[in-house]
């Protein structure tokens, strides 16, 4: 790798720099560099010296990403390199690796296109597939192999791929410590798949210039050489998924349906019975709603039975098996994603179906927006912004059906912004929610816990501003109530500064602290910190990041050119 | 970790801004195919925003374009494309967002539910904003936000129209 690397960059400085003077075109390109120095902290229960990267007394650990493409007309090529030393502490095990991860090449033209190489991509909503890539939770599921697009004007589009999923042992002395994490983007699994993809524009064959109506259909093929075991469960080396679609606009109202059949998925069983066994996975969703005249309303229903689509199936002790990049296709939780502190302590993880005693989940949300325009009663001289969801979440028993499931998750949240002078401006936020613990096992546990948040932002100047969050948590259940607060101070365009605190005064007394500064200057930013993490979404000095539990220093810097 | 640490640096020397923007497709809010190569076909200006609705600095930036678009539209004809790189979780409800925040009469939403197009622009992070030409060079590009940032965002935008 240390000989591909320089090679690589002559390469770009060859053509970047002659680029200029012929038309060669243009090389654009991204760097993402996040280390942590760890500290011990007993308190949070954090030793470094425990976690599986860090050995022989290291404390120092850096993820870095760079990606390069090159486009050229209708000829784009790139590549993506990553180096862990080590990996961050909560990412995937990954010793003092560095790779070339992806590369392509694609040529483009007004009505095709074809790839060869690393690609991403997706059918519909990704419950039947999806591949794609999360830095922030060590995931980068691309494909390396062939694909091929054409469409007919916006009338008809048609895709094809064939690929090999990316997905590779790294270290087998972590997999060995039984560290079910121990798998990491690196190689590539011993599994095929193909899909294909239609979408038929309706609404434009028969001109129809108000309405917006398409069908669209898909079919995905994985080839996987199973052992005796999973085919004595019900599997097959070929499995055939497929999913229909319909999407509709009309005015303002919306309709989008999709229905998949995943084909047979593992299900684990107790081990005198041989551990797995096979039954066809389904899913339907509906989205509907309306956005016109300031208001945006969107309702969700969802039901998923047996939705355990893995790259790679395996009975036995292969610690890939659980991790969280063995992943065909995604199945998000449809609630809403909170970013403030205290209202993601509990977020909510959707139950796949993967386990005999509970075979799915079936629920729903609604979310509501509207905007109070300037010069309206309630809106005032600067409007109002108001916005509520509610989400219900259910598990399905191990028949597919409702009667012995049981509530998962819920919650209800309500939040108004108001603009209150040229230099005031403020969020007001209520969540309640309520989470089954115990939603893996047969037992039920309701947590109940109420939010309520305060977010006020005032400029003192032009360029400077400062911004102050005061949250309460309320909570009779695990560890009682907390509280929270978070200051920053913004001198535009280049500077921030902020402290917090997340105090968990109801049981375990512990201190979240964390304070920081970041520069921002056209492509480059740099942020530095130092803190005491739990496990979190946090959004401050310009950028929303999540965060794994650790105690101790972290640089960031992203650049782009 | 030197090796890689040098080699970025001579990367970085070594190369200059000279991207434009790519053909790739993504949703419009009816959730129709759209190419984002037709963003050049107007041949004006434009900011292009990626935001997502778990970003609150995005959010921020985008509602100080908005309060400000009216005055800026007085002095330069630009447009204003926001990218939500929501994906379909999220999808429906960025829509709705976006509507409920009235930025359909003024933005050019687009969504880009699987990153294609946050991919090909190299954003890493959001908020990203770029500034492009009227013959669709980016000009201008920045990452986060801070209060007051949009000023240096519209200084930019008259900056291409000057060149």
């Amino acid at each position: 790798m240390k000989k591909i690397l320089p090679a690589i960059l002559c390469l770009v400085f060859a053509v970047s720099a002659s680029a200029e003077k012929k038309d060669w075109g243009y090389v654009t390109g991204s760097l993402e560099s996040n280390s942590n120095v760890y500290v011990e902290d007993a308190v949070n229960d954090f030793y470094p010296s425990m976690q599986p990267q860090l050995k022989d007394g290291n404390i120092f650990a850096s993820n870095n990403y760079l990606k390069v493409d090159w486009y050229k007309d209708r000829l784009s090529a790139g590549m993506q390199m990553e180096g862990y030393f080590p990996s961050l502490v909560g990412y995937p095990v990954a010793q003092n690796n560095m790779t070339l991860s992806n590369i392509y090449v694609t040529w483009k033209d007004k009505s095709y296109s074809v790839t060869a190489g690393t690609f991403y991509d997706q059918f519909g909503s990704g419950l039947l597939f999806r591949s794609w890539e999360d830095r922030m939770l060590g995931l980068n599921n691309a494909l390396l192999g062939a694909r091929a697009t054409y469409s007919w004007q916006d009338k008809v589009a048609v895709k094809a791929f064939w690929g090999v999923p990316r997905l590779g042992k790294i270290d087998d002395n972590t997999a060995m410590m039984g560290y079910h994490d121990g798998f990491f983007g690196f190689g590539l699994a011993d599994v095929q798949v193909a899909g294909a993809d239609l979408s038929v524009s309706l609404s434009s064959l028969l001109g129809m210039d108000v309405m917006s109506l398409s069908v669209e259909g898909s079919v995905l093929n994985k080839h996987e050489a199973l052992n005796d075991l999973l085919l004595a469960a019900g599997c097959r080396d070929n499995n055939i998924g497929w999913s229909g679609r319909v999407n509709m606009d009309y005015d303002g109202f919306f309709l989008k349906g999709e229905y998949v059949d995943a084909g047979k998925q593992i299900v684990s069983v107790p081990a005198a019975m041989n551990g797995r066994k096979a039954e066809n996975g389904n899913a339907q969703l509906v989205e509907f709603g309306y956005n016109g005249r300031g208001l945006g309303l969107t309702v969700t229903g969802r039901r998923m039975h047996r939705m355990n689509q893995k790259i790679y199936n395996y009975v036995g002790t292969d610690p890939g098996y659980g991790s969280a990049a063995n992943m065909l296709s995604y199945r998000p939780a449809m609630s809403t994603q909170y970013t403030y502190m205290l209202m993601t302590l509990n977020p909510y993880s959707p139950e796949i179906g993967d386990k005999v005693i509970k075979s799915g989940e079936i629920g729903g949300q609604i979310d509501a927006f509207y905007n109070f325009r300037r010069g309206t009663k309630i809106g005032g001289k600067r409007g109002m912004k108001v916005h509520a969801s509610f989400s219900s979440w259910y598990s399905l028993d191990e028949n597919g059906g409702t009667a012995g499931g049981g509530l998962l998750f819920r919650d209800f949240s309500f939040d108004v912004e108001k603009q209150w002078t040229k230099k005031f401006k403020s969020t007001l936020m209520y969540c309640m929610q309520d989470y089954n613990k115990h939603h893996e096992m047969t037992g039920l546990y309701i947590g109940q816990s109420h939010v309520v948040v305060a977010d006020m932002l005032y400029k003192w100047t032009p360029k400077l501003s400062s911004r102050l969050e005061l949250q309460y948590l309320a909570s009779k259940d695990d560890q009682k109530d907390w509280m929270a607060g978070l200051l920053e101070v913004n001198l535009a365009p280049h500077w921030s500064v902020f402290a917090s605190d997340m105090w968990n005064h109801g049981s375990t007394k512990l201190h979240y602290y964390n304070a920081g500064v970041s520069f921002s200057m056209a492509h480059l930013r740099v942020a530095a910190g130092y803190g005491r993490y739990r496990a979190g979404y946090i959004c401050s000095g310009g950028v929303c990041r999540a965060i794994p539990a650790y105690t101790g220093a972290n640089i960031s810097l992203t650049a782009s050119f | 970790m030197r090796t890689f640490l040098l080699s970025l640096a001579a990367m970085f020397m070594a190369v200059s801004a000279m991207a434009q923007v790519p053909s790739v497709k993504v949703e419009n809010s009816k959730g129709e195919a759209f190419d984002t190569a037709q963003l050049l076909d107007e041949g004006t200006p434009m900011i292009i925003s990626f935001w997502s609705t778990t970003c609150k600095p995005c959010i921020r930036e985008l509602e100080a374009i908005y309060e400000s678009l009216p005055d800026w539209l007085e002095e330069v004809d630009f447009r204003v494309v926001a990218v939500s790189t929501d994906d379909s979780r999220q999808l429906a409800k960025a829509k709705s967002f976006a509507e409920g925040r009235g930025w359909g009469s003024d933005f050019t939403l687009l969504f880009d539910k699987n990153q294609d197009f946050m991919r090909a622009m190299n954003v890493t992070v959001v908020p990203h904003v770029f500034v492009v030409d009227a013959k669709g060079k980016v000009v201008f590009s920045h990452t986060a936000y801070v209060q007051g940032g949009e000023v240096e965002l519209f200084e930019a935008v008259k900056k291409s129209v000057r060149k």
